[in-house]
């Protein structure tokens, strides 16, 4: 059975990661296609009239971005696929590139030929080793068949890529701290402007392309804008994966046309929840994002309807959080999170994520008070917008949505010194005797 | 887009340039937007996040023009999150709020958050009372903390001897990292862990291998990084703070001295003040200790009986004045010679010479003790294009191109290297670096080319440079006299073939030509020469073949272009600029010339002798034979800066009268007759000129010590003793007259002489046509010398200045050591540690051995400031430099094995 529509099509088909496997379907058809008639002007607007936006996080219209690139400049440009999937929940792209890696290649080399950059980078995040093993293959055999090199397709584009393993940040997931990382220096964000479009890798201009976003690229550019957007709402045009984790029947990755409303995502796909268990939020877009209520789970999966709920689509990292779960366990968790990958250039998030993460710990195992349920909002408006890059942001939208929809559990912790979910009780005063002796 | 925008900051409305950040606009407007990750010479970062401000722009039509109110007003469209002030360029029309709610609340949020982690032990702090974060914690954050977990705390770490890292207090501003990296070139710290867990420390956490020029603790603005010699010693308030000019190089830094009583407690930069601002080197910062030592001398001292004897000052000025007339009486004049002076103030050079011409009628006087040659005193003003106006510093930092002659800045010069450094490292300053070893600024981290050039080679690469560029076409647009002279000097530099170049200075011509090219076509463009050149036996010849280069490079020619000379001292320039050469007058003024020399003459009332005196390498060998009787060393320690000890030596047990002025009693001061015991830079007052010919007042921070006097104080005692009519009552006298009588320095005015003072200039430049004569050819190569090349100079913590003196630098410069090249050392059969013996034309030192790469194969690297080292026993340099012989010492060092 198919599991989506476009990407997810034929990811289960055996051997596609092989180059004859992929071609035997259409591989780079498509490649050979635009390097032949189409200029890269017309690919970047075919990209725009799609309404691809940025799969990352951001969701950036990629066709503006790639229109950003000077045209005339007599620096290198770089095209770097941001593969560093780190975000909490997310575990999308992993599967994509293992199963699939020719079309993450054959989209890079379209989005390289619209560009026109030469040089091309996947920056992997550290623990997908065996996907850079994967992928060098595919390079290794992409070469040897001519697509990558001095002379792609016997055109006179020439093109060269590489893989990179990152050292474990988070923020190396940033794209301007993921071209630091790159560049060999401390993984910490840069001050835009300039943009990675105007000055990027080694000061060159850049295009930092998150891996499902050059995915759709070849699919577009093969039949078209208007075909793309028979999937997806006006201004969320096409499909998204979505990984669902949680106490869901069918967790794991699907292909969805945006616009999907999220109660149908988590019935039909996943199966509804297991043992009887029910939901009590469900954070949508990976742990950045603000969590939506039982109540609010009829809302789209698409970048507008998500802002308008209060939240964001992200990465599309679906995190279940059932009843059974206490859900300031559960924040401490991921604010544990940020204050661990907290760069530390920009003061708000450095010192902001560890005393909430401190007031939070203190909170969790019963010594909280009245007043820290305001403190801890309080202290993260002060790093909303204040803070560098959007990690700062990440770590303070969790925190605000969490009271914001579940005040009264908060509450409960204080007044009664323990969760209003004591399931794992135990487990709690253990880690936290833990916590003391060390 | 126009140049200017017009900005309204709060409720002061003003116009600032287009591209200012907007908190130099506030600034500008007198708003105070506080900061502390922004650094007035580092690149704007944004970290910090305490200069978030509200922004606002004009609301505009499609078609660009404002949206107007009802009341007329453009409507503002805020920008939806507050924004850093410290990375946003002003645009015209926009609006920033400082005090709104909203810019008001993210500031003390963020204040919250930097002290979340603080700790408050600011009572013990060293830098409480002029903290950033204390000032900004008073003025910005609650009088009560919402924070009551647990701090996350570091240990505290000694970074080598002058840092002293208290990390608890750490803002992670980056100051500190970046300012080692950009300016000081050194990389020496770093950040380690992430997030809350960031901590600055050496890369290996080990002491930090660099200038230790303390400028990490001067950019921090907490007090994370503080000053191990200063720690505890005083709280600010108690201190009495006064800027006054460095006496360590030419380069003229203001320090801000903190004193205490008569102690000098610390010395700081100052941010936008003085030509370095908050820019110390190690000197700077940690060698003002001299001024406190206990061997200062307290009383004037007079030989009798054969010992020096304490005296009243009134004695010892009757004494000196008594055998002054006397010896002036026997043997005329001409037998009294004045040496030293570059480390006086420009008021006491004045009256020093003056002394000399006006009251005692002789012409030999100089400064410059160390030179080997006969230079003319001229001679060093017109390599630097005469008196054409010189690039601040400020603004060198924007060439394209600065070419390094032959002297390693780092020990010379500090600040016109981290100038060099910053030049390179943020605007694209290319260096080309010519030096026999591979200096600091040659290395590789600066992307600059590096000469290699031969000990002995300066002249011929010199040569190859000029060369090479008339054969690139010459200036761009030369003037007239300029083409009219070419044909003659390319003449004479014919012999000068790209083989006898590269025979004789050991560079390709290749390089060379690519060297000169880049000079030649570099828009803005420095040249920077110094004692190197100046004290070379070939130092004429260097001088003019220096000219030559900035003629035909443009660098004398093209605009914000300079060749600039670095003195040996901190007023070298002001000893030449005053007359303390045997050949000139105040102002250049040659004294052969009648018409020019009349003024002085009226002024002083006093014939003076048309002809030029000796120099100092004549007046040292006239004084050994006895043909001078006396001699007046004002601050010299003459025994180490003679170019030959021995000369030396038997000059003093020759000549009938010895005076010396000096802090310390000197191994000169111990063969004199007459000591005056002087005052330190800090304890007078007077104007110094720095190598930018910059006239800056240095200030007076104490009193003087006790029994020490001002120098211009002991000359004019004399002067009158002598029956002078001097009756100046403060050096603002002197200056007075100076101003009124030299050339260059007319119409300056003494009050107005503060730190970052004028640059003199002299509005007539000398004749192109005389600057281009022609050159000598080569002489006939060499055969195979023996021996090796003595390569001298200062290293970074010993300048041959008497910070030596203090405890401090001499300890950071441990033992003195011959540096060789690990494959000279192999075929001398030494090893690091083992003694070397060096032996010159005139005698032989002995040190311990130091391998060292950076030395080329064929020569011996000796400091020569250490204070055991006696450079000068080996003889004076003859042609092309000197030559000593070099052999395992005799004395086993280690015995047994």
């Amino acid at each position: 059975m198919s599991r989506g529509p476009l990407l997810f099509k034929d990811i289960d088909t055996p051997g596609l990661a092989a180059l004859e496997t992929y071609r035997a379907g259409g591989g780079y058809e498509t490649l050979a296609e635009a390097l032949g008639k189409r200029s890269p002007d017309e690919c970047i607007e075919i990209v725009k009239a799609s309404g691809l936006r940025g799969r990352g996080g951001a969701g950036f219209p990629t066709g503006l971005k790639w229109s950003f690139v000077p045209k005339q400049t007599t620096k290198p440009k770089y095209l770097v696929c941001n593969a560093d999937e780190s975000e909490p929940g997310t575990f999308k792209d992993r599967e994509l590139m293992e199963k699939n890696p020719h079309l993450l290649i054959e989209g890079i080399i379209l989005s390289a030929w619209a560009i026109q950059a030469n040089t091309g980078y996947i920056y992997l995040r550290g623990e997908f080793d065996y996907i850079q093993r994967i992928l060098d293959r595919a390079i290794a055999d992409a070469r040897t068949a001519g697509l990558i090199g001095a002379n792609v397709l016997g055109t006179a584009f020439r093109f060269e890529r590489y893989t990179h393993l990152g050292a474990g940040a988070y923020i190396c997931g940033e794209e301007t701290a993921l071209l630091s990382s790159l560049e060999g220096y401390r993984g910490q964000p840069r001050l835009k402007p300039p943009f990675p479009a105007v000055e990027g890798l080694y000061a060159c201009p850049t295009v930092v392309n998150n891996t499902e976003t050059l995915m759709n690229v070849p699919h577009i550019l093969k039949h078209g804008a208007a075909w793309y957007r028979q999937w997806g709402t006006e201004k969320s045009a096409g499909t998204k994966i979505l990984s669902v984790s949680g106490r869901v029947k069918r967790p794991g990755n699907y292909e969805v046309p945006l616009g999907l409303p999220l109660s149908t995502l988590l019935d039909e796909h996943c199966g509804g929840m297991r043992d009887g268990l029910a939901i009590k939020a469900v954070i949508p877009g990976g742990s950045s994002v603000p969590p939506l209520p039982a109540s609010m789970l009829s809302t789209g999966l698409d970048y507008e309807s998500m802002n308008a709920a209060g939240t964001f689509l992200g990465s599309g990292g679906v995190i279940v959080i059932d009843d059974q779960t206490c859900l300031v366990d559960a924040l401490w968790n991921i604010t544990r999170f940020y204050e661990h990958e907290s760069c530390g250039k920009c003061t708000p998030c450095r010192e902001g994520t560890y005393w909430m993460s401190e007031v939070l710990e203190r909170l969790e195992h019963g010594h909280g008070r009245e007043s820290d349920i305001g403190l801890l909002e309080d202290v993260a408006d002060n790093i909303l917008g204040k803070s560098f890059c959007a990690l700062g942001d990440a770590a303070a939208m969790p925190v605000q949505g969490f009271i914001q929809h579940f005040r009264a559990e908060f509450e409960y912790h204080v007044a009664h010194r323990r969760c209003m979910v004591n399931r794992r009780s135990a487990e709690i005063e253990s880690r936290w005797g833990e916590a003391v002796r060390a | 887009m126009s140049a200017t925008c017009r900005v309204r900051i709060d409720d002061h409305a003003i116009e600032v340039p287009a591209g200012t950040l907007v908190t130099d606009a506030a600034r500008m407007a007198e708003t105070h937007i506080p900061i502390f990750c922004s650094h007035q010479k580092l690149p704007p970062l944004g970290a910090c996040r305490i200069c978030v401000v509200e922004i606002g722009t004009p609301k505009r039509e499609r078609d660009g023009k404002p949206v107007l109110g009802p009341d007329g007003e453009p409507v503002i469209a805020w920008m939806p999150k507050p924004q850093t002030a410290c990375t946003t360029t002003v645009s015209d029309g926009m609006v920033v709020a400082t005090r709104s709610p909203g810019a008001v609340k993210a500031r003390q949020g963020v204040m919250e958050f930097l002290l979340v982690n603080h700790p408050l032990d600011c009572p013990v702090c060293d830098e409480g009372g002029e903290c950033q974060l204390q000032d900004l914690a008073f003025a910005f954050g609650h009088d009560f903390s919402r924070m009551d977990e647990a701090k996350r705390t570091f240990v505290s770490e000694d970074l080598g001897p002058v840092v002293k890292k208290e990390a608890n207090r750490c803002i992670v501003c980056m100051r500190c990292v970046r300012y080692c990296d950009e300016i000081m070139g050194d990389d020496a710290l770093t950040a380690h862990q992430r997030g809350v867990h960031t901590e600055i420390s050496s890369f290996d956490r080990q002491p930090l291998e660099c200038e230790q020029c303390g400028n990490c603790i001067e950019v921090c603005p907490v007090g994370a990084l503080t000053a191990l010699p200063y720690r505890f010693k005083a709280r600010p308030w108690d201190l009495r703070q006064h800027v006054t000019i460095c006496p360590s190089c030419s380069n003229g830094c203001s320090v801000r001295l903190g004193v205490r009583g008569m102690e000098i407690l610390r010395a700081r930069g100052t941010e936008h003040r003085g030509v370095n601002q908050e820019y110390l080197c190690v000197h700077g910062r940690f060698g003002y200790e001299f001024v406190q030592s206990a061997e200062r001398l307290s009383a004037p001292l007079v030989r009798a009986g054969g010992a020096l004897a304490p005296a009243s000052f009134d004695e010892a000025v009757a004494l000196a004045a008594t055998h002054l007339r006397a010896i002036a009486g026997a043997h005329g004049p001409g037998a009294i010679a004045f040496l030293g002076g570059e480390t006086l103030n420009l008021e006491e050079q004045y009256l020093l010479q003056k002394l000399a011409r006006a009251v005692l009628g002789t012409p030999h006087v100089d400064a410059r003790t160390r030179f080997t040659a006969k230079v003319p005193g001229a001679a060093l003003l017109r390599a630097t294009g005469g008196g054409r106006p010189l690039v601040s510093f400020d603004e060198a930092r924007g060439a394209r191109e600065a070419l390094v002659l032959f002297d390693d800045l780092q020990g010379e010069s500090p600040f016109a290297q981290a100038v060099l450094i910053q030049g390179q490292h943020q605007r694209g300053l290319h260096l080309t670096v010519a030096h026999a070893r591979r200096v600091k600024l040659a290395r590789p981290k600066f992307g600059g080319d590096w000469l290699a050039v031969k000990p002995g080679g300066e002249l011929a690469l010199l040569h190859g440079l000029t060369r090479a560029a008339l054969e690139a076409g010459g200036p761009e647009a030369p003037p007239p006299e300029l083409a009219a002279a070419r044909p003659a000097l390319e003449a004479s530099l014919a012999p000068w073939t790209a083989e006898a170049v590269e025979r004789a200075s050991g560079v390709s011509y290749a390089a060379i030509r690519a060297a000169a090219a880049r000079l030649r076509s570099a828009q803005r463009k420095l040249v920077l020469f110094g004692r190197a050149v100046a004290e070379h036996p070939q130092a004429v010849a260097l001088l003019q073949a220096i000219e030559h280069l900035g003629w035909v490079t443009g660098a004398l020619t093209a605009e914000r272009s300079f060749v600039m000379y670095l003195g040996p001292r901190n007023n070298s320039q002001g000893a030449l600029d005053m007359g303390l050469t045997p050949d000139c007058l105040p102002g250049y003024v040659p004294v052969a010339d009648a018409a020019r020399r009349k003024p002085f003459e009226q002024q002083w009332g006093a014939a003076l002798a048309p002809a030029p005196g000796m120099t100092a390498p004549e007046i040292l060998a006239a004084a050994a034979d006895g043909r001078v009787r006396a001699l007046w060393i004002a601050g010299d320690d003459w025994l180490r800066s003679a170019p030959d000890r021995a000369l030396a030596m038997r000059a003093l047990e020759t000549a009938d009268l010895v005076i010396v002025s000096d802090l310390f009693l000197t191994e000169t001061a111990k063969h004199a007759h007459v000591v005056f015991p002087a005052s330190a830079f800090a304890e007078k007052e007077g104007v110094v000129v720095n190598c930018e010919r910059r006239l800056q007042r240095s200030a007076r921070a104490l009193s003087p010590r006790r029994g020490s006097r001002p120098d211009w104080e002991i000359i004019q005692s004399v002067a009158r003793a002598l029956g002078a009519a001097w009756s100046y009552r403060t050096v603002e006298d002197v200056y007075r007259e100076i101003a009124r009588l030299t050339p260059g320095y007319q119409g300056t005015s003494y009050a107005t002489l503060l730190p970052l003072g004028p640059q003199w200039s002299s509005p007539g430049a000398p004749a192109v046509a005389a600057a281009l004569t022609p050159v000598a050819a080569p002489g006939a190569p060499a055969g195979r010398a023996d021996g090796l090349s003595l390569l001298s100079g200062a290293t970074l913590f010993l300048n041959d200045t008497v910070a030596d003196r203090g405890t401090l630098l001499p300890k950071l410069a441990k033992a003195a050591r011959a540096f060789l090249h690990p494959a000279e050392a192999r075929s001398l059969g030494l090893g690091e540690g083992d003694r070397v013996e060096l032996a010159g034309p005139g005698g032989r030192i002995e040190l311990p051995v130091a391998i060292d790469d950076a030395v080329p194969e064929g020569s011996v690297f000796v400091p020569h400031a250490h204070p055991g080292v006696q450079l000068n026993r080996l003889g004076a340099p003859q042609g092309a430099g000197l030559r000593v012989a070099a052999r395992r010492s005799g004395v086993a060092e280690k015995v047994g094995a």
